[in-house]
């Protein structure tokens, strides 16, 4: 609806936005007003970097302003600023409203700036600032939003993060106007009777850089060290009853004012004075750089981490394989107990933490879920049969971005929550909204490196912190009237939760393969898809991007990992070595045939009489198995080996005989040959062992039931004991999807979202801020009243001229509404038009328009 | 990437032997992997604390070990594998063993929470003495075997720079006279020599004796020998005679019936750990002369008593000699913190493709128990079951059989059970040698088996060890102690000695089918089928229908 830009306002201290259509040049009185000057890509920015401020779309840009001030939505909208924006913000919360430009930067960078980079990057920072709607007005009078002000303002409950106290006029509120021409005098200053007049003189005379410091000069030692233990805050201390002598100088002076019994303060304007202007200790206008970077071979990174993936895969792989008969229990608060998590570490021969990472990867990935039945179990789902069956560069990726976009996080597990409760792998509890957009950044920065270059955690954390700094800086302005919030609690370095999401993102990177000693592999890259787009807000990645970044980390990972082997080398100390990962059926078979002995790289096995009877018992003969085992070794099978399977086949042969229950033993040999011949039986695949036995190769109850079915009466022999024919099918459960990631607060909007709400949120405005022809004089209600006759003839009149009218609707619901609306066509007792507020061509009754009038100027 | 090496997760590392660069990869990983199996086609190493911290004693460092296993590994190595190694090497040396001039016996340390850790562990405790400053606490003398094994135990193991006393010398000469050192035994005696103290593995026939005399050569001091039992003892003594300049009188036994202490010593285990009273009355043997080495003969059979007396012994040099570390109870680790750690290691089959032993054909003949026999075992107790199994007398047929197959060839029959023993003697009209059988007699018949005055020769337990009898050439083994791997190997030892004429030598293992005898064999075959020694199974029924299976 109007113009748009196509560049960014990014840079430059702004002195004067064109105003679209905006009637006139003058300077903004409001936040409200501002914007309404702003272009609409300006207004998309804001809404995307502050997206809660959408929900629900507001009416008008008053509405828009009005949200955009309250506490709820400002404390959001600081914790996303980076540390210097912040420390700006800081910075004009403590300065006079309005704020120059100059006076701000004299605040950051001092009476005589050393780093020119604060003055290079402060134009960022109030821009930034000003896009969020956190600053408005022109560069000479920069205006903090009340409420940001409010929540960084020093006061005695909460100190702010630049150490300074109140100001003089502040602080010296209740005093009794005796005390101030006390302080007056003692100062030095001429006598006025009028304390306004005082308190504004000795605040000139502490900003004066000159006779303060001449005042100073007189100090005695023991003051000026006061002051110096006050000045880089907090800026309170404690006082007797009788002061010290170099106390009582500071009192007498004013340097020092009283904060309530006992304490006293240090005011702004003193403590900014001995700190030679700064409002900042510190401040850090650039991010900290990502150095120094240690340079790995991109080449055995890429390659260590590609053995890591495929060994990633085969741990999801073992810890599924574990669960498909008689996975862990399901607790009644949900989750994995804690026995069962170390079952499942010592199984998989990890560390608890590690274990627990496992399963919720396999869990994001859909790959596991319980079972919904009476007594709950964890099992894989369906899509674990499926994902089996994808080639491993395939089956990384799936891990790999499910594990990307998970909100759920392995690493709190066997912390305990906020009411001492034990967070369980796979329970409740585990969801931290920020993890997705942390994985992403952390993962973005290393792919800022070069190629094989790592970087240490802590530089890493130093980053993020800068980026954004933790929650704790912020919430040292806690709400006001909260009691007890003096000071921000003291952060352990690691201890916020960004902090450690990250750290745990860099481990969780190293297991799955992703970056090796520290270091972004090349399939890593990849995955985080086209570089991240700088600067701009992280939002979750669709469901196609996903896809597509999928694709290429595949391609990219494919030829990394080691080609799938179909044979393995026999041994006379009855082992086989597999020296690379095998085929998926030989691997199978092997598995069953012989005992794992270590794991790796190659696999070494090892021929048991154990192993060999399992491999009988799931339906192979010796037979079988020896020619399995001629066709994939490549050494001769040593004589051991088949001495091994024969003994174990023909003890195994007695004991079918005896107690295996699929078989069917009877003495009449006609009618074993009446089963063999009849071709119902050719399910069962039954095979004479000998006259009076029949063997069949399903398990025992499908065999009764087929013998049944049959007409025949067998009776099962024995079901109990040791014997346990055939491997129990693996338990599924019904299927599932993978959870869904559950984002913090709305979802960040997309462009066509944005656009629409700032048309509507212009339209309303224009609704509700458009000047109207006197003509029409609406009645105090606000709904224009013409006659139903005025009404069509001006309608119609407007769909000829294609311009904009401003009517007053009742809707069916009796619902009363100003709606500014472009008529296309009239007929039938309806207007059809296409509506400003709404946005769309409506169809409106005549009946139910109360009146209409014509805009004052058509800026439609 | 194409190396033959593959490096697992549990720490094995694989070794592809017939691949072109494995002599390159064996000799780059040999110094910190223990070599663990070494059958026909991939040998398995491990990395183990112990190893590194060995390679770390000798020299090499963590680059090293990880340069060793990125260049020749085929996969790529697991980073945190080489970073646990690196962490591990770290450990060694942070403490360290020191003589002191003015407290004598210290422990120094580098690190000094390293040092006030260990000093908090109630097991190092009573070890120390006083804290002389912040890094240096003093040792008791006495107890320097015991901190090390502590220190091993608790992850940081001290390095031990206190160095050995010289002993009270006495002139030792090698007399190298129409014979040598093998290149091997050099190699064995010089890597002893620089590390000080440490284990000798060779395997049985490899001539250990020789690496004990060459060690004495270079000690050129007073020693003690322990060996485990009289007849080695004389045996030991002869072999020393023969090969070096020492004379019958220099050297002395102290055994059961002789006491004797000279400046070369020969005990037995059996007469130290005698106890009378609930004292060690012949422990003062270490004490009475100031001995420069002390060599353990088959030191994987050291009894427990033993190990304490040696965990004094700790400022003498210590030579240990075996064919087979392997212990059932596990105390391997021990043998190398109190004695040394391994300095030489040759595989079998490499020794034996030197020519300096006797290829063997290792045969597994499974016996059919009659149904009778089955019977009788299904019922019997369960301790009695392996006994009744390994003596039944279907078994006595087949090694009957298999003595006559090999009738003219030195033949030996070695069995667990004296009631077999006896009646298999009498059957084949051959003697038999027992525990009750005095040292006289013994070294009686086995001097005339020597001379070929007799062919079969029937033998115990006693024989298991450490005798020299170069002609047998065909061993039948009956019955033995359970599972022991190490038995198995060095009942094969005795056959191992090579031949006049290259002749291969006969291992036969008689064993009841679908018994535990069975199962034992299984395991007992376990160490000499990782060294590559393929046992080929036959059955009795083949054989005794006089087939030529064997």
């Amino acid at each position: 609806m109007t113009t748009s830009r196509p560049e960014k306002h990014t840079s430059g201290p702004r002195t004067e936005r064109a105003p679209a259509g905006a009637p006139s040049a003058a300077p903004a009185r409001t936040l409200a007003e501002e914007l309404r000057g702003r272009p609409d890509d300006s207004l998309a920015a804001l809404l995307r970097a502050r997206p809660d401020l959408l929900n629900p779309v507001p009416g008008d840009l008053t509405q828009l302003a009005t949200r955009a001030g309250t506490r709820a939505s400002v404390v959001r909208a600081l914790e996303r600023l980076d540390r210097f924006t912040l420390q700006v913000a800081e910075a004009l919360a403590v300065a006079p409203d309005p704020c120059p430009y100059a006076t701000l930067d004299a605040l950051m960078g001092g009476d005589a700036p050393e780093d020119p980079r604060i003055a290079a990057e402060l134009p960022r920072a109030v821009a930034a600032l000003r896009d969020q709607a956190l600053v408005w007005g022109a560069e000479d009078q920069l205006r903090l939003v009340r409420t940001v002000r409010e929540l960084l303002a020093p006061s005695a409950a909460h100190p702010s993060p630049t150490g300074l106290g109140p100001s003089v006029a502040e602080a010296t509120a209740g005093m009794s106007p005796g005390r101030v021409q006390q302080i007056i005098a003692a100062a030095g200053l001429p006598a006025t009777h009028d304390p306004v007049t005082a308190v504004a003189a000795l605040t000139e005379l502490f900003e004066d850089r000159a006779r303060m410091s001449a005042l100073l000069d007189t100090a005695p030692a023991e003051a000026t060290a006061v002051l110096g233990r006050l000045v880089w805050g907090p800026p309170y201390g404690t006082v007797t009853a009788e002061p010290a002598a170099h106390l009582r100088w500071l009192l007498d002076r004013g340097l020092l004012l009283p904060a309530g019994p006992g304490s006293v303060l240090l005011p702004r304007e003193v403590a900014l004075h001995l700190r030679a202007g700064r409002a900042h200790r510190a401040p850090e206008p650039v991010a900290p750089e990502l150095a120094p970077v240690t340079e790995h071979s991109p080449r055995v990174v890429d390659a260590t981490a590609a053995g890591q993936a495929f060994t990633a895969l085969t741990t999801v792989e073992d810890l599924l394989k574990g669960w498909e008969t008689g996975g862990p229990l399901v607790l009644r608060a949900g989750g994995l107990s804690v026995r069962d998590l170390k079952r499942t570490a010592a199984a998989l021969d990890a560390t608890e933490q590690a274990a627990a990472f496992w399963t919720e990867l396999a869990y994001a990935a859909g790959l596991l879920a319980s079972d919904g039945e009476v007594d709950e179990r964890y099992a894989p789902t369906p899509a674990y049969d499926e994902w089996l069956l994808l080639p491993a560069e395939q089956r990384w990726t799936r891990l790999a971005t499910a594990w990307l976009a998970a909100t759920r996080t392995a690493g709190p597990v066997g912390g305990r929550d906020a009411k001492a409760r034990t967070l369980a792998a796979l329970g409740p509890d585990l969801d931290r909204a920020p993890a997705p957009e942390v994985r992403h950044r952390v993962l973005a920065l290393l792919a800022t490196l070069p190629q094989g270059g790592s970087v240490t955690p802590e530089t890493l954390l130093g980053r993020l912190r800068w980026e954004r700094p933790p929650r704790g800086a912020v919430t040292g302005g806690a709400p006001a009237g909260r009691p007890g919030t003096a000071g921000a609690p003291p952060h352990a370095p690691h201890d916020d939760l960004r902090s450690r999401l990250a750290l745990w993102t860099l481990t969780e990177a190293e297991m799955l393969g992703v970056t090796n000693r520290g270091a972004l592999t090349d399939h890593g890259r990849a995955l985080l898809g086209a570089g991240g787009t700088e600067g701009a807000p992280w939002r979750p990645a669709g469901e196609a991007e996903l896809g597509a970044a999928a694709v290429r980390a595949a391609a990219r990972l494919a030829p990394l990992l080691p080609e799938p082997l179909d044979h393995v080398l026999l041994q006379a100390d009855l082992t086989a070595v597999a020296p690379g990962p095998l085929r998926r059926p030989l691997a199978q078979t092997l598995g069953v045939l012989a005992d794992i002995e270590s794991k790796g790289g190659a696999t070494v096995y090892r021929f048991t009489p154990g192993s060999v009877r399992r491999a009988l018992d799931a339906g192979r003969t010796a037979t079988d198995l020896k020619t399995f085992l001629t066709e994939h070794s490549r050494t001769p099978v040593p004589q051991p080996l088949s001495y091994l399977i024969d003994d174990v086949a023909r003890r195994h042969g007695h004991l079918r005989v005896g107690a295996a229950s699929s078989y069917v033993r009877c003495d009449d040999e006609a009618m074993l040959a009446e089963i063999l011949a009849d071709r119902r039986s050719a399910p069962l695949r039954p095979r004479r062992l000998a006259p009076t036995v029949l063997a069949a190769q399903v398990p025992p109850d499908a065999l009764l039931d087929g013998l049944r079915a049959m007409g025949y009466a067998p009776a099962a022999e024995s079901a109990e004991g040791d014997v346990v024919v055939t491997r129990a099918d693996a338990h599924r459960t019904p299927p599932r999807t993978a959870p869904t990631p559950v984002p913090e607060g709305p979802p960040v909007p997309d462009p066509t979202l944005l656009g629409a709400a700032v048309r509507a949120i212009r339209a309303g405005d224009m609704a509700s801020t458009a000047e109207r022809k006197p003509t029409a004089a609406p009645a105090s209600g606000g709904l224009p009243r013409t006659t139903s006759a005025d009404t069509l003839a001006t309608v119609q009149a407007a769909v000829l001229t294609g311009a904009a009218v401003w009517i007053g609707y009742v809707n069916a619901e009796g619902a009363a509404s100003q709606r500014v609306i472009a008529p296309v066509r009239v007929e039938g007792g309806f207007v059809t038009a296409y509506d400003h507020t709404a946005d769309e061509i409506r169809t409106y009754p005549l009946h139910r328009i109360t009146g209409v009038a014509e805009l004052v100027d058509d800026t439609v | 990437m194409n190396g033959p090496l593959i490096v697992q997760s549990d720490k094995t590392l694989l070794l592809e032997v017939d691949h072109e660069q494995a002599d390159a990869c064996r000799r780059a990983i040999a110094p910190f992997a223990e070599l663990e199996r070494a059958p026909e086609h991939i040998h398995t190493y491990r990395l183990t604390p112990l190893g590194l911290w060995n390679a770390r004693a000798a020299g090499h460092d963590a680059e090293q070990v990880v340069d060793a296993l990125v260049t020749h590994s085929r996969y790529p190595v697991p980073h945190a594998l080489l970073v646990d190694i690196a962490e591990t090497m770290d450990r060694y040396g942070r403490l360290k063993l020191m003589k002191h001039p003015v407290h004598g016996l210290v422990l120094e340390s580098t690190d000094r929470p390293v040092l006030e850790e260990i000093l908090r562990s109630k097991k190092v405790q009573p070890l120390v003495g006083a804290r002389i400053d912040a890094d240096t606490v003093a040792v008791h003398p006495s107890e320097r075997g015991q901190i090390k094994q502590t220190l091993l135990k608790l992850g940081w193991p001290a390095e031990d720079l206190a160095g050995y006393v010289d002993g009270e010398a006495h002139p030792i000469e090698l007399e190298e006279d129409g014979w040598t050192l093998r290149p091997y035994q050099r190699q064995a005696v010089e890597g002893f020599w620089h590390g000080g103290s440490g284990v000798v593995v060779l395997p049985c026939g490899a001539g250990k004796t020789l690496v004990g005399a060459g060690a004495m050569a270079q000690a050129k001091a007073t020693t003690l020998i322990l060996v485990t039992n009289t007849v080695s003892a004389r045996q030991w003594k002869h072999e020393l005679v023969k090969r070096t300049s020492l004379t019958e009188d220099e050297i002395g036994e102290y055994s059961g019936t002789r006491k004797e202490i000279r400046p070369v010593t020969i005990a037995t285990y059996q007469v130290l750990t005698t106890k009378r009273k609930g004292i060690y009355p012949h422990l003062e043997l270490f004490d009475s002369r100031d001995w420069g080495l002390v060599v353990y003969d088959e030191v994987h059979l050291l009894p427990a008593p033993v190990f304490k007396f040696t965990a004094d012994l700790q400022a003498r040099r210590r030579l240990g000699l075996t064919a087979t570390l392997v212990r059932e109870d596990g105390r391997e680790s021990d043998v190398f913190s109190l004695i040394g750690p391994k300095r030489f290691d040759a595989p079998w089959k490499e020794i034996e493709a030197q020519g300096y032993i006797a290829p063997a054909d290792c045969v597994e003949v499974r016996v059919n128990l009659t149904d009778h026999e089955r019977l009788a075992y299904a019922t019997a107790e369960t301790e009695e079951k392996y006994r009744y199994c390994a003596t039944t007398a279907t078994k006595r047929k087949v090694t009957e059989a298999l003595v006559r197959k090999h009738r003219g060839e030195q033949t030996l029959v070695i069995g667990q059970y004296i009631d077999q023993l006896d009646e298999l003697g009498e059957h084949l009209g051959a003697p038999v040698i027992k525990g009750e059988t005095t040292n006289a007699q013994r070294e009686k018949l086995f001097e005339s088996f020597r001379q070929g005055e007799i062919s079969v020769l029937v033998v115990s337990k006693v024989a298991n060890f450490s005798i020299d009898l170069p002609e047998a050439t065909v061993a039948i083994q009956v019955s033995g102690t359970f599972g022991s791997r190490q038995e198995e190997a060095q009942r094969l030892g005795r056959v191992l000695r090579p031949k006049a004429d290259g002749h291969e030598a006969r291992f036969y293992s008689v064993v009841a089918r679908d018994t535990v005898d069975q199962d034992f064999a299984a395991h007992r075959q376990r160490f000499l089928a990782e060294q590559g020694y393929a046992y080929r199974i036959v059955d009795a029924d083949a054989l005794l229908t006089g087939g030529d299976a064997a």
